[in-house]
């Protein structure tokens, strides 16, 4: 077999170094793409930050005196004491699970599913649940009202 | 030049240690050693004699107790001694017994102090029917065995066997007072009318209680009297009736909030159901029709949904008998409020079937509200399937045969079933996809959001039912149908994603394969050429 | 790099200034041994120093979103796997680089060991590695508890809780590794300050030690296998092989990432994230440490609770310290292989050591023990793990027979004695070693007396 010219060997050389640099830049773009999309910060909230009520919910709020909103996968219950304080809780029922509602005459917090009742801290007041309701920061800045991480 | 080194290097590690004072304290300081050995106790004749009397070789009364012995206090010893010389504790072997209870030095020095435990307790004195056994060993009565009394709510409070027997615990010796306190002992086998009055002594006596545990009632025995217990027990003589010690016991009385208590409310239906379950005992009594008195309850009530929640998930929450029927004044709730009973807790439901067309109807018919749907002891799970609109089931067949002119009864049944089907059906599936989704890794809050509200929905929407009206029912189930909508969307976007990831990953594979196969092509190049050269 | 690199611009303006002359010829001629031995061993070191950078790469990208904290470890991890774009794949990544990494590094440090790279002028190399070896599992212990949920929190307090046996100091040393008596989120906080700052100060140190020592003396050579004329060169030859094999890990590493991104399912190795720590909830069932730590767990459970003066887990610590100890240093132990001259005795015991660790991992994965936590029949287990063992055990004695022509048995006969009195006959797992023991010391002394390994020596020599 006849030696190929160093004139083909060169070019077939620089055509090898030319897929090769192909070959690179495509793995180094198949890498860098997801961590440029990674490194830019999201919007709005992380899922560790605190929770915004809508427009529409701070509405039923101050028209039914509580609105039940969502964190993740968790409800909340934000509600308006006698005392015109702004509370937060879990809004699941620690009995079988149901969503509760504030009963704004008694003061209290009602499950309607086994008639159980809490009180605003959310300590268990009658009925079956067995465990009092998680009390959460709530606080209002301005017109927003941010539900903010668990009141330890 | 050396000694100049080794001064700097001495003075650098000296400087070294001192740097890590911060921590010397750190190190806990050495824990006080466990307690010397304590010196030998001085003990009377008699008890040492008892402490020496061996029996095949080994001693009646082991080490251990004598040990225990040693570790009563002062006073404690003094008792035991003087007990010993009086002959009350008449052998090894009894003090054996007693010091094998183990008991703390306040309750020892009880036992101690009681002669009637002491006679009662010594095996070569009493009968098989007035032996008082230590702990339950399967012989003899279950009621009297010491361990059990020595929990008993009243010996805690200091009354004991004399409290109720009579005589004082000073006494040696029957005495006239305990024999003619109560009837004699065969007729108390058979004759119990007079127990209610005699704890009504003092349960009954608020000033008296008062100064035990001021929030006990005090009206048991006029409630008791009103029961149908009391009917039969007072007013016909008849013994079989359940008094005071057939649900509370009598020598080993716990307070309700004790596990171990015959009046704890898991353990209720079985106290209940000593008699209440057992045909033989109840043949003879008949309910207000004449029918005789069913034995059923029990066995319906373990299998109904109150019956598991209470007895196998151990929900304090769910109803006992007691919590329907009463306490002291148990009487049947007439057919017109036992649904009065069921409101007491589910109230949502009781309110919804108020503002409904069957109010009116169950009233006209004289039917019991909850109770002819949903039975009353075997209560079970209501199903879905009562809402199926064909012959066999609930809703339909009640229809069929007093709603037949009205179409709409069992088209609202069929509607009804219907949205609970498709959201039980969309609930099932986000559960599984929940998991199936989370398992490959990818992110289920949104579809977590729209499961917990569908079950919300699904939940609201059973209870709406007993509106039984379509409008109401709707209120509540569309939030369902959206909750369903939002949840579908998600999954189409996890899958989305899902897919996303593996062309991802098969598209950055090609990419890299295709450099690995140049990079190999490099290599063979390279060395080619070099071994050319 | 075929090109004369003078004419290359950017070279001569470093070399105008920095004098690069010298530099280049080293690389020019730097070379990496020939022989008829396998040259994969000697990628080993490389791959595990690729899974490290992929570390140091995701480690801190993770770092980025990750927040320590009671309220936001989990939450924030929670937050990097469901929300930030990409991020179930850094953190997947950082998982398995991690399993890979340790893999790899005990693949070579036992090739290492076999082929006796350790020998003279090289042992402080062999040091510097063990040393790399420890660090590298103290970033997987640290590392491990910072998702702060149920998995981490337990096997951290099983982990943390066997430095008490430390004599004098081990309740002292448990509070400052746990910041307090217990584990808590302070004790997540001092991981991570070792996991993010002091183990990374330290292994770079030591890497850049370990890597300037191999420069300067250069890749041992195999010691049966005296390399005949000169190796490969470094540059490109071994070096582009090196970047094919670490791209063909990174792709292994890619599939691995995204197909399981929760692991393979192996206990010790999963990640899917559960639930968040809670201090109050029991114990986690079937609760196991990471794989790599595996034996030692499964060691200090084989201990009684007293042993003669000490307690078990004092025993048991002192026990494992001695065997490391030994293994650092293996370079100054292996005599003959200080003389340059055959060792299969030093072969043996890292065979030995393979198969010691092996049964203790089968064990303390339950292997053949059907059911989980309590229920587990422990002497089915030891029975099972014991058959797999002697099974590997068969196979790596043969191959170095026919293959090696290896007639050294001792340690490794001892720890199959060993395997098969505790797993098939039912002796105490202590009991069994110190009857091999005592078998491998009588044989030893007779092989002395007689010469017969002597004997064997010269043969294989030959």
């Amino acid at each position: 077999m006849t030696q190929p010219s160093s004139e083909d060997l060169v070019s077939r050389r620089s055509f090898l170094d030319w897929l090769l640099g192909l070959g690179v830049v495509g793995t180094l773009a198949a890498a860098i793409l997801p961590i440029f999309r990674y490194l830019k910060p999201l919007p709005q909230q992380g899922a560790s930050g605190p929770v915004h009520l809508s427009a529409q919910d701070t509405a039923t709020l101050d028209h039914d005196q509580f609105v039940i909103v969502r964190s993740g996968a968790t409800r909340l219950l934000v509600f308006e004491d006698s005392s015109q304080k702004l509370r937060c809780l879990s809004a699941k029922c620690t009995h079988e699970g149901c969503t509760v509602q504030y009963v704004p005459g008694d003061g209290v917090i009602w499950c309607a599913c086994h008639n159980g009742r809490f009180d605003v801290d959310g300590r268990v007041i009658s009925g079956p649940p067995p465990r009092p309701l998680e009390a959460f920061r709530v606080d209002k800045e301005g017109k927003d009202i941010v539900i903010d991480g668990k009141l330890t | 030049m050396k000694s100049r080194i080794t001064l700097s290097a001495g003075l650098c590690l000296l400087l070294l240690l001192l740097a890590t004072a911060p921590v010397w304290n750190l190190i806990p300081p050495a824990l006080a050693q466990d307690g010397d050995a304590s010196e030998p106790v001085e003990l009377s004749a008699q008890v040492r004699e008892f402490f020496e009397t061996n029996e095949e070789g080994k001693p009646v009364v082991p080490a251990e107790l004598q040990e225990y012995y040693g570790q009563l206090p002062d006073h404690a010893r003094k008792l035991f001694s003087k007990a010993v010389e009086a002959g009350l504790i008449s052998s090894a072997a009894h003090a054996r017994d007693l010091l094998s209870l183990k008991l703390s030095p306040d309750k020892m020095e009880l036992v101690l102090k009681d002669n009637c435990i002491l006679c009662h307790t010594d095996k070569d004195m009493q009968s098989e029917e007035t032996l008082w056994h230590i702990r339950d060993d399967g012989s003899g009565s279950t009621t009297l065995i010491l361990q059990n009394f020595l929990a008993d709510v009243h010996f805690r409070q200091g009354l004991s066997c004399s409290g109720c027997h009579g005589g004082h615990p000073d006494q040696t010796e029957m005495s006239d007072d305990i024999y003619e306190r109560w009837p004699d002992s065969e007729r108390r086998k058979v004759d119990r009318t007079w127990i209610p009055q005699f704890c009504g002594r003092c349960h009954s006596d608020p000033a008296f209680m008062r100064g035990f545990n001021p929030s006990l009632p005090t009206d048991q025995l006029a409630k008791y009297r009103e029961s149908k217990h009391g009917q039969l027990l007072l007013g016909k003589g008849d013994s079989k009736a359940a008094q005071c010690v057939s649900c509370h016991g009598v020598h080993g009385i716990q307070g309700s909030d004790s596990r171990r208590s015959t009046t704890f409310k898991s353990n209720i239906p079985a106290t209940c159901g000593k008699c209440h379950a057992d045909a033989k005992y109840m043949a003879g009594y008949k309910t207000e029709d004449g029918s005789p008195l069913p034995t059923t309850q029990l066995k319906q009530y373990r299998k109904s949904v109150h019956g598991q929640a209470l007895l196998v998930d151990g929900d304090q929450g769910a109803p006992a008998c007691n919590d329907c029927h009463g306490n002291h004044a148990a009487m049947p709730p007439q057919i017109s409020s036992v649904s009065e009973v069921c409101r007491t807790c589910h109230s949502g439901n009781g309110k919804l079937f108020d503002g409904s067309k069957h109010k009116q109807v169950f009233s006209t018919h004289g039917w019991p509200e909850c109770a002819k749907c949903h039975g009353t002891h075997d209560i079970s799970k209501p199903s879905d399937t009562m809402l199926i609109t064909e012959p066999g089931h609930l809703c339909f067949d009640c229809h069929t045969r007093y709603a037949k002119d009205n179409p709409i009864c069992n088209a609202t049944a069929a509607h009804f079933h219907e949205r609970i089907t498709t959201m039980e059906a969309a609930q099932a599936n986000f559960e599984q996809m929940t998991h199936t989704l989370a398992a490959k890794g990818l992110d289920v809050d949104a579809l977590a959001a729209s499961l917990s509200e569908l079950n919300d929905a699904l939940r609201q929407s059973r209870s709406a039912v007993h509106a039984f009206d379509r409008s109401d029912f709707d209120e509540v189930a569309d939030a369902g149908l959206k909750a369903i909508e939002t949840g579908d969307a998600g999954i189409t976007k996890s899958e989305k994603e899902y897919r996303f990831r593996r062309k991802g990953l098969l598209f950055s594979i090609a990419v890299m394969v295709f450099l690995a196969l140049m990079l190999y092509l490099k290599i063979r190049q390279v060395e080619a050429h070099q071994k050319s050269s | 790099m075929n090109q004369p690199a003078i004419s290359n611009p950017v070279y001569r303006w470093l070399d105008r200034r920095y004098s690069l002359g010298n530099l280049v010829e080293f690389l020019k001629h730097k070379e990496v041994p020939l022989g008829d031995h396998p040259m994969v061993w000697y990628y080993l070191g490389g791959t595990t120093l690729f899974f490290f950078l992929v570390q140091i790469a995701t480690g801190l990208l993770l770092l980025l979103y990750y927040k320590p904290g009671e309220a936001s470890s989990y939450e924030s991890i929670r937050f990097i796997t469901t929300k930030v774009p990409f991020g179930w794949l850094i953190r997947s990544v950082h998982c398995w680089s991690a399993h890979l990494m340790i893999v790899s590094l005990t693949v070579h440090m036992f090739s290492t060991m076999m082929l006796k790279a350790y020998r003279p002028p090289r042992e402080i190399t062999w040091i510097t590695g063990f040393l790399l070896f420890a660090i590298g599992l103290g970033f997987g212990f640290s590392g491990y508890l910072l998702p702060w949920n149920e998995l981490a929190y337990f096997a951290t307090s099983v982990g943390t809780d066997s430095v008490k046996a430390v004599p004098g100091i081990g309740e002292w040393l448990l509070q400052v590794m746990r910041g307090g008596h217990d584990v808590s989120i302070n004790t997540l906080y001092r991981f991570f300050a070792l996991h993010v700052v002091a183990l990374p100060l330290l292994i770079f140190a030591l890497i850049s030690i370990h890597l300037l020592l191999i420069q300067r003396q250069g890749m041992a050579p195999p010691l049966t296998h005296e390399s005949k004329g000169p190796g490969m060169k470094f540059f490109p030859n071994f070096l582009l092989r090196d970047l094919l094999l670490w791209l063909l890990c990174l792709i292994g590493l890619m599939i691995l990432a995204v197909m399981l991104p929760y692991g393979p399912g192996v206990p010790g190795v999963e990640w899917e994230l559960g639930l968040k720590a809670n201090p109050l909830q029991p114990a986690y069932p079937g609760i196991k440490p990471e794989w790599y730590f595996l034996w030692i767990y499964q060691l200090l459970k084989e201990f009684p609770p007293h042993l003669w003066v000490m307690e078990g887990p004092q025993a048991a610590l002192l026990m494992v310290s001695v065997l490391m100890g030994s293994w650092a240093l293996v370079p100054w132990l292996d005599r003959k292989a200080r003389a340059d001259k055959p060792s299969p005795g030093f072969s043996d015991y890292g065979v030995g050591a393979i198969l010691f660790v092996v049964f203790l991992t089968l064990k303390a994965w339950d292997i053949g023990g059907h059911g989980h936590g309590a229920e587990v029949d422990v002497r089915a287990v030891a029975r099972v793990c014991a058959w797999w063992t002697l099974g590997l055990a068969a196979l790596i004695t043969v191959f170095r027979f026919l293959v090696y022509r290896h007639r050294w048995f001792l340690f490794s006969g001892g720890i199959a004695l060993h395997v098969a009195l505790h797993g098939l006959l039912g002796m105490s797992y202590l009991r069994a070693l110190v009857a091999a023991a005592v078998v491998v010391v009588i044989a030893w002394a007779l092989t002395l007396v007689t010469g017969s390994s002597a004997r064997t020596m010269r043969r294989v020599s030959q």
